[in-house]
């Protein structure tokens, strides 16, 4: 079995769980006690509550220590020492690099690195690229644009240390990028679960090229849910004729999370990440598996910004498989199932948009965009899908409707008004997809 | 298999003195200084990847 797996570090996504624990325990008291001495944000959170490093002493005390959130970091940016402000805990001419989030929910969050620090991302990036097979072997496209948003950098950086060649596809539209690759061929591509059907429809209906064809061995996404849900996987496998893994970070956490090549969940990084999973209603730990919560997370080896008891807003569960893989980093069923702050009531009904999108990727009748809106009409809630009707099925039409609605509803409990759209017509996303709209709040 | 993490963390160690040794003899040297600072970020790597499992 040893040889059949790789592991870029064999003794620690092995380490026995009690080991591993009391490695945890000791990293967390290492970040918290660095972040209380070198943080004033930090410290005076601490000392507004009475907690101090002393008092931790098991993990069970962690649940102790505050936790933060998008918008304190987002509070405590734009000031002294600028642009990072109180986080900051090295002197500001250790910072290297600079990086920030998407901007999906708000204002970017500023992430400075050290270079210690971008050494760690690329480091939490082989973990996973490593365990989906990627070598001195490969040469590995990168379709995003290299900008201020972090997306892809560190695993541009990892797969150099990797060895492999990195061919940095940015500053291309999609279609010099795929004739890009058919002339390089490389083996392997990393872009968002979207860029990824995106590019192989632009292949296929704007340049006659099948993606299949072009050798593609294997794929890596991020940024949004999407390996994680079967039909979407299946497309991209499908398109590409590759194998597709997942992988799971933000900016202000680094990289946590990633399928091995059994592709039966995701592994969460415990040697480099304390993850806890919080019961949504009672702010519960959850240790047992099967219950979906929140994911607070803590990083240990991050320290120009450390990130401590972040609540990520990720909804995951704990496995209770053990992974063939023989690592015994645990497992997260369908990796990042949805974000808390995407769950949203609509007619009373608990909705989360990732259950839409496991349906409509189930249609082979349907091509890979969809758009959701939800609205008020008069106190009552509305919920509508567009699709696009795929050439070749227009006839269906009825049928796929009928077929749609009740696959919905019996997987949302809830009516849909469906527009069937013609094939091309829905927008089409390079980056993180919206196709979730919750137009309830602007009407009112 | 037996790993030798304990020999492993032992050298990672001697490395770390010795870059550390390197920069202090330096007088400012920017090009000794900048690159011994690229090796101590990846000496800190090779230390959350063996030497932590020791001695954090």
């Amino acid at each position: 079995m040893a040889d059949k797996y790789k592991y870029w570090n064999p003794i620690l996504e092995k380490l026995p769980e009690d080991q591993l624990r009391n490695l945890q325990l000791r990293k967390f008291k290492r970040i918290f006690r660095w972040a209380y001495d070198n943080s004033p944000f930090y410290h005076n959170l601490y000392r507004s509550t009475g907690i101090e490093p002393g008092d931790i002493k098991t993990l069970d005390d962690v649940k102790k220590v505050p936790k933060t959130e998008k918008s304190m970091l987002r509070e405590a940016q734009g000031k002294e020492p600028y642009p990072y402000g109180e986080i900051l805990s090295v002197p500001l001419s250790q910072v290297t690099e600079y990086r920030q989030t998407s901007g999906t929910t708000g204002q970017p969050v500023y992430h400075p690195e050290t270079w210690q620090d971008w050494e760690w991302s690329a480091e939490s990036w082989a973990y996973c690229l490593y365990a989906q097979g990627y070598t001195a072997e490969d040469r590995a496209f990168l379709p995003f644009v290299y900008s201020l948003f972090i997306a892809f950098w560190a695993a541009h950086y990892a797969l150099e240390k990797i060895g492999c060649e990195v061919i940095p596809g940015g500053g291309m539209n999609t279609e010099a990028r795929i004739l890009k690759i058919r002339e390089l061929r490389p083996t392997a591509l990393l872009a968002t679960p979207t860029y990824v059907l995106g590019m192989a429809n632009t292949a296929r209906n704007k340049l006659g090229i099948d993606p299949r064809e072009l050798n593609i061995k294997k794929i890596t996404v991020a940024g949004e849910p999407g390996a994680g849900i079967p039909g979407t996987r299946k497309r991209m496998e499908d398109a590409w004729g590759a194998k597709v893994y997942d992988q799971a970070g933000a900016t202000e956490i680094g990289h946590w999370g990633y399928d091995c090549q059994e592709q039966c969940g995701m592994h969460v990084n415990e040697a480099l990440h304390l993850v806890e999973i919080e019961d949504i209603d009672t702010g519960e730990i959850i240790t047992s598996p099967g219950r979906k919560g929140k994911m607070i997370i803590t990083t240990f080896d991050r320290y120009a910004h450390p990130c401590i008891r972040f609540d990520s807003k990720d909804i995951v569960e704990w496995s209770s498989r053990q992974c063939e893989c023989g690592r015994t980093f645990r497992l997260l069923p369908g990796g990042v199932q949805g974000r808390a702050d995407d769950i949203t009531k609509v007619k009373g009904v608990l909705l989360a948009p990732t259950a839409i999108e496991e349906v409509v990727r189930d249609f082979v009748e349907l091509s890979d965009e969809y758009e959701v809106s939800v609205t008020k009409v008069g106190d009552i809630d509305a919920i509508a899908i567009k699709v696009e009707i795929l050439p070749g099925h227009e006839s269906n039409l009825e049928t796929i409707k009928m077929r749609l609605t009740e696959e919905l509803r019996l997987k949302t409990n809830l009516r849909y008004d469906i527009e069937c759209c013609s094939f091309g017509s829905l927008p089409r996303f390079e980056g993180k997809a919206r196709r979730f709209k919750d137009l309830r709040n602007k009407e009112h | 298999m037996d790993y030798k993490v304990k020999e492993m963390a032992k050298q990672i160690a001697v490395i770390k003195k010795s870059a550390i040794k390197l920069k202090e003899l330096s007088c400012g040297i920017q090009a000794v200084d900048k690159n011994t600072e690229r090796i101590l970020a990846s000496v800190k790597m090779l230390e959350i990847n063996i030497s932590d499992l020791i001695k954090v």
